[in-house]
């Protein structure tokens, strides 16, 4: 817990991260990735070993930590391993409250750091985008998540039930605890109406009532409180009901005409349980919602296998552009070398073709291009299109060896775009 | 002719249900095309039956119930475009499918009593089919609510509860199309009792015209329901009946419509059995 603080990019500024990063040499692109329980590095890069070192160097200087203290919990993985990372992170599959919604924000924050300072290029970017991808079709496609899987939530959601549009509802709030500041800032930022607190102590209704744009009122109101409330929440330490039937009986008739939504969320209760046989009132404590909380969270869990299928279905698409994209140095040298021999011929003929007009000579130029491109275009295609990397290693090699590559230029297809990550693996902690 | 309609309506409530319980959008979508298919080839089959006999095809029961059907599929149409809640057609739907069984399977005899001969009819049992649909809505829409607030009331948030829109939404719904309903009653009522008292100095001797009276089932229970969704709208304004009492009342309400739509028309001889 404290070593993932002490690693945290996202108190600081991603982009200095990003800039700092690009100091050192051994990174072509690279993205900082940084949320509550994860410090990710994005490397694309040509020496994997150089940049596992230098990223970790990075880490040591930036954070002002000895390498030793984090290495342990360090880990990386190249290549495809490093995409279905990213894809699990943006699903919300990797995420300590699985599908929850703000990762794939943070990780398209993370992106947009990294772009803004020229950081990106065109590995990073097509991972970046395919990860939003499947971050977006997770989310429409799977149950992953939906449901809230907080207190707070959960009683928000209920209150949209009962209601509808929360627009001009009036709340009130009994007593600052934790849970019920949280569920009238909810409250707050679905547009109810008005948010009154009160508790024994008046600073403390206050302080509530300044956080979440509320006012005030004496304790004594309480009742009057209740009766004009739509959502009420309590939190009281009161060892007594403070809300009971007969109370609320007393101040609003035996026929509500609006419900009334009763969140308690004290231990021991603030209402009599006999105030949820009212017709219109709907009572929910602390218990109740804390079991929704867990359904739904059992619910997101089984989805998580079909969030997986969506994952390795995009990832065998991302990896047969990789693939594609592996074979483009073959590609480029097998145009260069047919073009060399091209020219090789047309200066050879140049005495010959001397006797032609410019018109005719542009015209022979053209031609022969003309025959080069059309040769290597069924070539180029199918060398795009090969299913899996050991045949593309077979092939490349089998080009590299009938054309002679090798002897034009070095090539080495997989290091171009491997691309690295380091993570900081904080569950051990 | 009505075995086309009753097909597309067949069709939309089976995607209905199928997107009621994965809740893709498109599939929706798909239930919507479909019905609106089903209500446009239902305008043609009632367009055709008017241009057959002249004049709309109100006369038997089997033709007002593919009138009804009709109105009603229109009326649930305008509140899925208004409110974008698809959630309620699963519910609607089937009612569109049963009722339509009836005309398709049979179709009526077209009677040419001349008593009927006149404007007043077409307004008379236009205003109150329609008032029948929209009641159909709102007792649909208050079981809708009484399945949701279960759910919440009980603490179980289950099935329903994902699916169904809140309960504010619901009672809103039900009590507008309770207002808009009673309103076409109110219309349709009115204009029988003025059209009886005009056919009667015409006609003074017509069995029918005689019959119509509180003593007669039909208009009784024309009465009798006027008085139930009466009293719901002024309970609603003035004991705050809302939720699920409003809910009841409009159910109640149409159980009653349905006696008299159909078991009273088919089995009962009324003044309004023209022959």
């Amino acid at each position: 817990m404290e070593l993932r603080e002490r690693l945290d990019f996202s108190s600081r500024d991603l982009g200095a991260a990003v800039q700092a990063l690009a100091l050192r040499p051994s990174a072509d692109e690279s993205v900082v990735l940084s949320t509550c329980n994860r410090s990710e590095i994005y490397v694309v890069c040509s020496d994997p070993a150089r940049a596992r070192e230098e990223v970790a160097a990075f880490l040591s200087e930036y954070h002002d930590l000895p390498q030793s203290a984090f290495t342990p919990h360090l880990f990386s993985h190249d290549n495809e391993a490093a995409a279905r990372h990213l894809f699990r992170v943006a699903a919300g599959l990797d995420s300590l409250v699985i599908g929850e919604p703000q990762i794939l924000g943070q990780v398209k924050d993370a992106f947009q750091a990294a772009s803004e300072h020229h950081r990106t290029g065109p590995m990073l970017s097509k991972l970046f985008h395919w990860s939003f991808v499947v971050g977006k079709r997770v989310r429409a496609e799977t149950a992953l998540g939906e449901g809230a899987v907080s207190i707070s939530f959960a009683a928000v959601a209920l209150a949209r039930k009962i209601f509808g549009q929360l627009n001009g509802r009036r709340v009130l709030v009994v007593g600052a605890g934790e849970i019920s500041t949280l569920t009238a800032q909810h409250l707050r930022s679905n547009g109810v109406g008005e948010i009154a607190v009160t508790s024994r102590t008046a600073a403390h209704a206050d302080t509530l009532a300044a956080s979440v744009n509320g006012l005030s009122i004496a304790w004594d109101d309480l009742a009057l409180g209740v009766s004009s409330a739509d959502i009420v929440v309590t939190a009281t330490g009161s060892q007594r009901p403070i809300i009971t039937r007969a109370q609320i009986e007393a101040v609003t008739g035996r026929h509500r005409r609006d419900p009334l939504f009763i969140i308690d969320v004290a231990v021991p209760r603030d209402v009599e349980a006999s105030v949820g046989d009212i017709e219109q009132v709907f009572l929910y404590n602390v218990d109740d919602l804390q079991s929704i909380v867990q359904e739904n969270l059992s619910r997101r869990s089984s989805e998580v296998a079909r969030a997986e299928a969506i994952v390795s279905e995009e990832l065998a698409k991302f990896a047969a552009w990789l693939r594609s994209r592996g074979a483009v140095p073959t590609i480029v040298a097998l145009r260069e070398r047919f073009e060399r021999i091209r020219r090789a011929e047309l200066n050879r003929l140049d005495g010959k073709l001397a006797g032609l007009p410019p018109e005719g000579r542009a015209r022979v130029d053209e031609v022969t291009r003309l025959i080069v491109e059309k040769l290597l275009l069924e070539p180029t295609e199918q060398l795009k299109a090969l299913p899996d990397e050991e045949t593309q290693v077979a092939y490349t090699e089998a080009i590299n060896r009938l054309f002679r590559l090798r002897d034009a230029e070095s090539l080495s297809s997989s290091d171009d775009t491997a691309a690295e990550i380091r993570r900081t693996d904080r569950r051990g902690k | 002719m009505n075995f086309l309609p009753l097909a597309l309506y067949a069709a939309a409530f089976v995607v209905y249900a199928i997107h009621f319980a994965k809740r893709q959008p498109s599939v929706g979508r798909t239930a919507t095309t479909l019905l609106l298919l089903g209500v446009l080839v239902h305008t043609f089959v009632i367009g055709m039956q008017t241009m057959e006999v002249r004049h709309v095809p109100f006369s038997n029961t089997s033709a007002a119930v593919s009138s009804f059907v009709w109105m009603l599929a229109l009326s649930y149409l305008y509140i899925e475009v208004t409110t974008d809640e698809r959630a309620m057609g699963v519910f609607i739907v089937p009612i569109l499918v049963g009722l339509q069984i009836i005309p398709a399977i049979n179709p009526g005899i077209d009677s040419r009593n001349p008593v009927l001969d006149s404007p007043w009819f077409w307004v008379h049992v236009t205003t109150l089919l329609f008032a029948y649909a929209t009641f159909a809505l709102a007792a649909m829409l208050g079981l809708i609510y009484m399945l949701q607030f279960k759910e919440i009331k009980k603490k179980h948030l289950g099935y329903f509860y994902t699916r169904l829109p809140s309960l504010h939404v619901l009672d809103a719904m039900n009590s507008r199309a309770v207002v808009v309903g009673w309103l076409f009653l109110t219309v349709g009522v009115v204009v029988g009792i003025v059209w009886t008292a005009q056919a009667l100095a015409l006609s003074p001797d017509n069995s029918n015209l005689q019959a119509m009276s509180l003593q007669d089932p039909k208009v009784f229970i024309a009465f009798l329901t006027w008085s139930v969704y009466s009293f719901a709208m002024v309970a609603r304004k003035t004991l705050g009946w809302t939720g699920r009492r409003a809910a009841w009342l409009s159910a109640l309400g149409f159980a009653i419509v349905l006696l008299n739509f159909l078991p009273v028309s088919y089995f009962v001889t009324t003044s309004h059995t023209f022959q």
